[in-house]
């Protein structure tokens, strides 16, 4: 029997119904993956993360599986801001589905550009900006091992989007990921979402060369289950800023250890590709033992 | 003369539980892997593919992308041929366990009616023209005449297939067994026995640009099914890309956008030949 539990977490100005999301670049722009996942019943669908311009992401091949979990170099391909704004956002207007919008971009000026075109619009509760893509050239786009200017990015967002939740998405591919953490709780973020991907590579023994043209890729799925909750458990020491999990939940059990580790919502990721049920299945659990979310940080 | 406006992708698919109704060895290394047809499951055309969570899996897996071979209301088969790990354990799976499967998923080859179609199946590459072949579709092209090809006799199952096709002819490559030479080589010797107005191919990558440039040389419309690794199967993670070129150059999806294109859409060089 499931039980009507309220699950429903607040982020800054905005509360979502459950604190179950799917994660950028698993889900595409959200409309893909309703055939298999009721995505009106998750707390939120982060939409794949866009950048102002298209982009055409990583020659293929792009997924490589490891029995830990998989890597991947997509490369952000995204149809950009405008073609985003005028043909996917729309899509699930309607459909009161949560909707968190992840973008990225190089340079202040884009951040703000993005930020000023967003703000107007509805059909989304929140932003994530994500400040930790592996997979790209562009040293620009993976600033989020750079303290001030994550503080001042979020700063710039949080004042254009003041009524949206916005999450500060960062890397676990630093030494000290509390510091970056509380750059952008400094900088005014309701959130911080970790992890993304961990940086990893694997070679094709015939060739000797890696599997990617592009060296490395981002490493997810459940072996990076104790990283990510490690780095959890740290940001959640380090800020007073609800975290939002992930990285390697595959059960129920996965979920509830982010929630000990300190996170109020969870994402999750590679794994639904694997187990379409595994959000309903949370969000199942959740509503029938909503002591799982309470149970904060462990000491 | 094209058809790409009736590549389509009508897919509804579901996720589901099956159960294994036969699973038997063909060959060496192919195997007839039969499954319960889950009673809401719709009905696959062909072309579309069913994406397999490897079964008593004890390490992480993603799923594995399989052409449906023929299907009734009771069961949808499956023509797998022996490749790494996931395959490997596949093989070993006893009748009444259970499966889990994602689909159907994909676009189809196209309905082609009136036409006199020519169709490449190397190796694995036979399932989803042979479903093809025995469905209604090709009763209504003017012919359907299906050449397969495989390495030698080995690796050929000739029992246990409806063979009431049009015309279904083999070749191998070392000559044990029906034409020798490779499948292209085949078609080409096919194309000046009859009239063809459409092509298509399924097979190795090598396999299918010999077939492309062979029907761009003729002139003749050739849709072709490919593939690529696979996370999600519904177009959402960009992971299956292929390059192709149709006004502008852009990545399109094997799982979702394919898995059958436009032959004269792709761009071959960028596809590995491995
Ligand atoms: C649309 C489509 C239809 C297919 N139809 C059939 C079919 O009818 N019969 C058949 O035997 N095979 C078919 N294949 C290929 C089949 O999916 C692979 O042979 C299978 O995934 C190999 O798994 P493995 O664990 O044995 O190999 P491994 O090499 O151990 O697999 C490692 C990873 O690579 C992926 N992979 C390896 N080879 C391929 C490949 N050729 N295509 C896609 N992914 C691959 C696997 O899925 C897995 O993620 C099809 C592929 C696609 C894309
Ligand atoms: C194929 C793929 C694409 C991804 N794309 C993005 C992206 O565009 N933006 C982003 O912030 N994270 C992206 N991620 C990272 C995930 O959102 C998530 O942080 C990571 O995969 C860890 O969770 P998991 O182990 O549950 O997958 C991507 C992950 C994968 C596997
Ligand atoms: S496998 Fe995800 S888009 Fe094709």
């Amino acid at each position: 029997m499931v039980t009507n539990n309220d699950i429903s977490v607040t982020l800054g100005p905005v509360t979502f119904k459950n604190p179950v999301f799917i994660a950028s670049g698993i889900c595409g722009y959200g409309e893909e993956y309703s055939p298999l996942v009721p995505i009106e019943e998750l707390g939120a669908v982060v939409t794949k993360t866009i950048t102002v311009r298209s982009r055409l992401g990583n020659p293929p091949p792009r997924i490589h599986e490891v029995p830990t979990g998989a890597l991947n170099s997509i490369g952000l391909e995204n149809v950009g801001l405008e073609a985003y704004i005028r043909d996917k956002l729309p899509l699930l207007r309607d459909k009161r589905v949560g909707v968190i919008v992840s973008i990225a971009a190089e340079f202040e000026e884009e951040f703000v550009e993005v930020a000023d075109k967003l703000a107007p619009l509805d059909g989304y509760k929140g932003l994530e900006l994500n400040l930790s893509c592996p997979n790209v050239e562009e040293e620009a786009l993976d600033h989020g091992r750079n303290p001030e200017f994550v503080e001042r990015i979020t700063r710039i967002v949080k004042e254009r989007v003041p009524d949206r939740a916005l999450l500060v998405k960062i890397t676990p591919n630093v030494t000290d990921i509390g510091e970056v953490a509380k750059a952008a709780e400094a900088g005014g973020a309701d959130g911080i979402s970790a992890i993304n991907t961990v940086v990893g590579v694997d070679f094709d023994l015939e060739t000797g060369k890696p599997i990617f043209h592009r060296g490395s890729g981002g490493y997810s799925g459940p072996g990076i289950l104790p990283i990510a909750l490690q780095k959890v458990w740290e940001i959640s020491r380090a800020v007073s800023i609800p975290i939002v999990g992930m990285g390697g939940i595959s059960s129920v059990d996965d979920a509830r250890k982010f929630f000990i580790a300190g996170a109020t919502a969870i994402q999750v990721g590679t794994s639904l590709w694997v187990d379409p049920e595994l959000t309903k299945n949370i969000i199942a659990a959740l509503h029938e033992h909503p002591e799982y979310l309470g149970t904060g940080t462990a000491e | 003369m094209t058809f790409t406006n009736i590549i389509q992708n009508n897919a509804r698919p579901g996720h589901y539980e099956c159960t294994v109704i036969e699973n038997r060895a063909l060959s060496r290394r192919y195997y007839l892997l039969v499954l319960s047809r889950p009673r809401e499951m719709t009905n696959p055309e062909p072309g579309t593919f069913v994406h397999l969570l490897v079964p008593d899996a004890n390490r992480f897996y993603l799923r594995r992308p399989f052409s449906v071979l023929d299907c009734d209301d009771e069961t949808i088969s499956l023509l797998i041929v022996e490749k790494g790990e996931g395959t490997r354990i596949m093989r070993r799976i006893e009748k009444g366990r259970p499966i889990d499967i994602v689909g159907p998923l994909g676009s189809t080859f196209p309905k082609v009616p009136g036409k006199r179609v020519l169709a490449l199946g190397g190796g694995v590459g036979l399932a989803p023209l042979y479903y093809y072949g025995v469905r209604r579709e090709a009763k209504d092209c003017e012919t359907y005449r299906l050449l397969y090809g495989a390495r030698s006799r080995e690796d050929l199952f000739v029992d246990g297939f409806d063979w009431a096709l049009d015309g279904v002819s083999f070749s191998t490559d070392d000559g044990s067994h029906g034409f020798q030479g490779n499948i292209v080589e085949f078609a080409q010797h096919e194309f000046e026995q009859s009239q063809v107005d459409v092509i298509f191919s399924c097979g190795p990558n090598p396999m299918l640009k010999a077939a492309a440039e062979f029907a761009d040389r003729v002139g003749v419309p050739h849709y072709v099914s490919l593939e690529n690794r696979m996370a999600c199967a519904l177009g959402a993670c960009r992971s299956c890309v292929v390059l192709t070129r149709n006004g502008a150059i852009r990545y399109r999806t094997v799982c979702n956008d394919g898995p059958v294109f436009d032959a004269r859409e792709l761009v071959w060089k960028e596809l590995p030949q491995a």
